[in-house]
């Protein structure tokens, strides 16, 4: 659906994007994980054409993209972070401009916008101003625009920054559904939770260069892959640590005080287990955690820093 | 085209959604083509006179004299046309004494007494009423002369009727001494304000709506628009013709209001519509030059009203072009409203054709020309800032 390549953008000494490479198949939903800063915006900018690449190339359905390519503009649906709608026009007059704007009109515009408003659950506000909306409805009606002309690959920078966690929760669906409904999908966000949640593959982008790419699973394996299992409570020995130990799936022991933490893999198939020896070893368990690396894990393993600052 | 025409059909509608526009855009501009023209603009025809004296032969024949000159003939009490001559609502004031009146039934010299105001075209409007008088007393002393010679006063009269009917009496032009009041000959009483403020307006709202390009930057909008299947130039056109749609709206609608409230004549409307046409695509050109420029609303619409109220001054907006001296009146032209006026004056005044008013279409129509394309170079720049 989408292949980027080399991608190159500088804006004087500074290079934003760095040699970005990365390709979407039909249907799939793919992430760009990153802190403010790291050059999504750019990247996305150059994969939409709106802004032109210092060097590599994007093609969008074979074809390749650019800013004059008009023609290839009309697969995309591209959603800005910036709130691109006009504040003293309503949601249906902002949807009837941009939908003029991707050559709609007529009986099938009107009924595109009903169906749009009806995704968005904005029917009801349809003639009020939008400027009247809250955070959440705006973000709504901003991704409802990108849908109007029901693009094969939607590109969504960022859509829930500042918004209610109902509404964020709201617009979550409603990408998850397009998804399902097989739309391809181009995700940046700087939360990894939405990363993890909604993307089939996700590149994590830092100083305008992609760190690492895959599934969230392949991610994770690169911070080494294991869990800890953290185990509270009273009555634990060298007995206990030693018979621990002893199971295939545990490889390191610490103990501290009333607390036991263990390394250990793959810690939800491994944990019955555990219990039941740490129990026959004589331990009273108060409390077990399992803790797993995220992709904030990745991402400080792969970068030395937080996520978000 | 599809694209651009939808572009400017949105900046309309916002244009029109905004309530502030409502007051200075539709209404500011009628109220004061009203003020100017109570205060300035000279009555219809060839000027006022206000006669103050009871109903009689003379009031009646110097009346209908002045009004066969085309002169607007009222009657109020002394005190009144005192004032109205004051305050300069009437050019030149008229008392019949009931003494005058008496005399000139009796055929006696009359003694009438006259108050000139002192706005322009006094001395013209005076002019008419001395003749008028003079005529009277002409013809009164030809009647008594006759019935002097034995003719019966009917008779006289009838004699006297026959004579004038059969000579071409000379046609009598009062001239005005004064080329001023020359040039403002043939202007009905709001029909210069309504010229001048429309030019002022027009270019106003124009470039106070430059900010509206920077906020379409600033929304986002831009890149949306340029996201779609829309190249740059058909967003450029778009928003140029958006700002040009906006100007026209306006000035049309300010042709319309003055001729039917105001009575106002805009000469041949094809011809005053082209007038309005350029210079609105002037303005246009000017708005996305500011709005391209620049990148702060606050700082874009203070420049624009700020620019729009100069050029509009320089341009005879607010003082005629004709009061100006002639160094000044020469460098006016360097604004597009000098050039209007003068073609809106050709139309109005002196029934210009499209022949007449050729050059100043031409200056209009070079000065949209360089501004669109300065503004589209400029606009196109501002893009990728915004981007
Ligand atoms: N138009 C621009 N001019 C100059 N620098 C820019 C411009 N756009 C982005 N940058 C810089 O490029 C870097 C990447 O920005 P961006 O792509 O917006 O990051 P993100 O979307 O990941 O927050 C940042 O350092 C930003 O300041
Ligand atoms: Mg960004």
């Amino acid at each position: 659906m989408l292949v980027a390549r080399d991608l190159v953008r500088r804006y004087g000494d500074l290079t934003a994007v760095d040699g970005v490479s990365f390709h979407i198949d039909p249907g799939e939903t793919f992430g760009l994980l990153g802190p403010n800063g790291a050059g999504k915006t750019t990247t996305i900018s150059m994969a939409a054409g709106l802004i032109p690449a210092d060097s590599g190339s994007v093609t969008v359905a074979g074809e390749p993209m650019g800013p004059g390519e008009v023609h290839v503009k009309r697969h995309i649906g591209l959603v800005p972070q910036d709130l691109a709608i006009y504040p003293e026009l309503t949601a249906r007059e902002n949807l009837m401009f941009f939908g003029r704007l991707q050559g709609l009109r007529g009986q099938p515009l009107s009924r595109r916008i009903d169906e749009v408003l009806e995704i968005i659950a904005l029917t009801d506000r349809a003639k009020d101003p939008t400027k009247e909306y809250s955070g959440g409805m705006k973000r709504r009606l901003n991704i409802a625009i990108g849908l109007l002309h029901e693009p094969t690959l939607l590109i969504l920078d960022e859509p829930t920054v500042g918004v209610d966690p109902q509404s964020r929760n709201a617009i979550l669906e409603s990408v998850e559904a397009l998804s399902v409904g097989g739309m391809a999908v181009l995700y940046t966000t700087h939360y990894m939770e939405e990363a993890e949640r909604l993307c089939d593959r996700i590149a994590i982008i830092d100083s305008g260069r992609i760190q690492a790419e895959g599934t969230r699973s392949e991610l994770i394996t690169l911070t080494g892959g294991v869990d800890h299992i953290r185990l509270a409570g009273a009555g634990q020995s060298a007995a206990t640590q030693a018979a621990l130990r002893a199971l295939p799936a545990v490889e390191q022991v610490a103990a501290d005080g009333h607390t036991l933490t263990l390394t250990v893999r793959d810690a939800p198939t491994a944990v019955a287990g555990i219990v039941t020896t740490a129990t026959g070893a004589g331990m009273t368990l108060s409390e077990v955690e399992i803790t797993r690396p995220d992709l904030e894990s990745v991402f400080l393993h792969l970068t030395g820093k937080a996520l978000r600052d | 085209m599809r694209a651009a025409r939808a572009i400017a059909a949105v900046e309309l509608r916002r244009f029109l959604r905004d309530r502030s526009n409502i007051f200075f855009v539709f209404l500011f501009p009628l109220l004061l083509v009203l003020v100017i023209g109570t205060q300035f603009g000279g009555g219809g025809g060839n000027g006022r006179v206000a006669i103050s004296g009871t109903d009689s032969a003379l009031n009646n024949a110097i009346t209908a004299s002045l009004e066969d000159d085309d002169v607007t003939v009222t009657r109020a009490g002394a005190e009144a046309v005192r004032q109205q001559v004051a305050r300069g609502r009437t050019d030149v004031g008229l008392f019949i004494s009931p003494a005058a009146a008496t005399a000139y039934d009796a055929g006696d010299p009359v003694d009438l007494e006259v108050v000139p105001g002192t706005q322009q075209g006094t001395q013209a409007t005076l002019q008419r009423v001395r003749t008028a008088v003079a005529g009277l007393s002409v013809e009164r002393g030809q009647v008594a002369a006759l019935v002097g010679a034995g003719i019966g006063d009917t008779q006289a009269r009838a004699a006297l009727a026959d004579a004038a009917a059969a000579s071409t009496p000379p046609e009598l032009t009062v001239v005005d001494v004064d080329s001023i009041t020359q040039e403002f000959a043939g202007l009905g009483q709001f029909d210069l304000g309504a010229a001048a403020e429309l030019l002022l307006f027009v270019f106003l709202t124009s470039l106070a709506g430059a900010t509206t390009l920077i906020q379409t930057r600033r929304l986002g909008v831009m890149s949306r628009t340029l996201g779609s299947p829309v190249s740059t130039g058909q967003a450029l056109a778009g928003h140029a013709f958006g700002r040009f749609t906006i100007a026209l709206f306006q000035g049309a609608y300010i042709m319309l209001a003055t001729a039917i409230l105001f009575r106002v004549s805009w000469g041949n409307i094809w011809l005053s519509l082209l007038v309005l046409a350029t210079f609105s695509a002037v303005a246009a050109g000017a708005a996305m030059l500011i709005g391209s420029l620049l990148d702060n609303d606050g700082a874009a619409s203070g420049i624009g009203i700020g620019l729009g109220l100069v050029l509009g001054a320089l341009g005879g907006c607010m003082l005629p072009l004709e009061l100006f001296p002639d160094t000044l009146r020469t460098i006016a032209h360097v604004t597009p409203h000098a050039w209007a006026y003068d073609a809106f004056a050709q139309i109005q005044r002196h029934d210009g054709t499209l022949v007449d008013i050729l050059p100043a279409l031409g200056v209009l129509v070079a000065m949209a020309a360089v501004l669109l394309a300065l503004g589209t170079w400029s606009l196109r720049r501002s893009m990728s800032r915004a981007l």
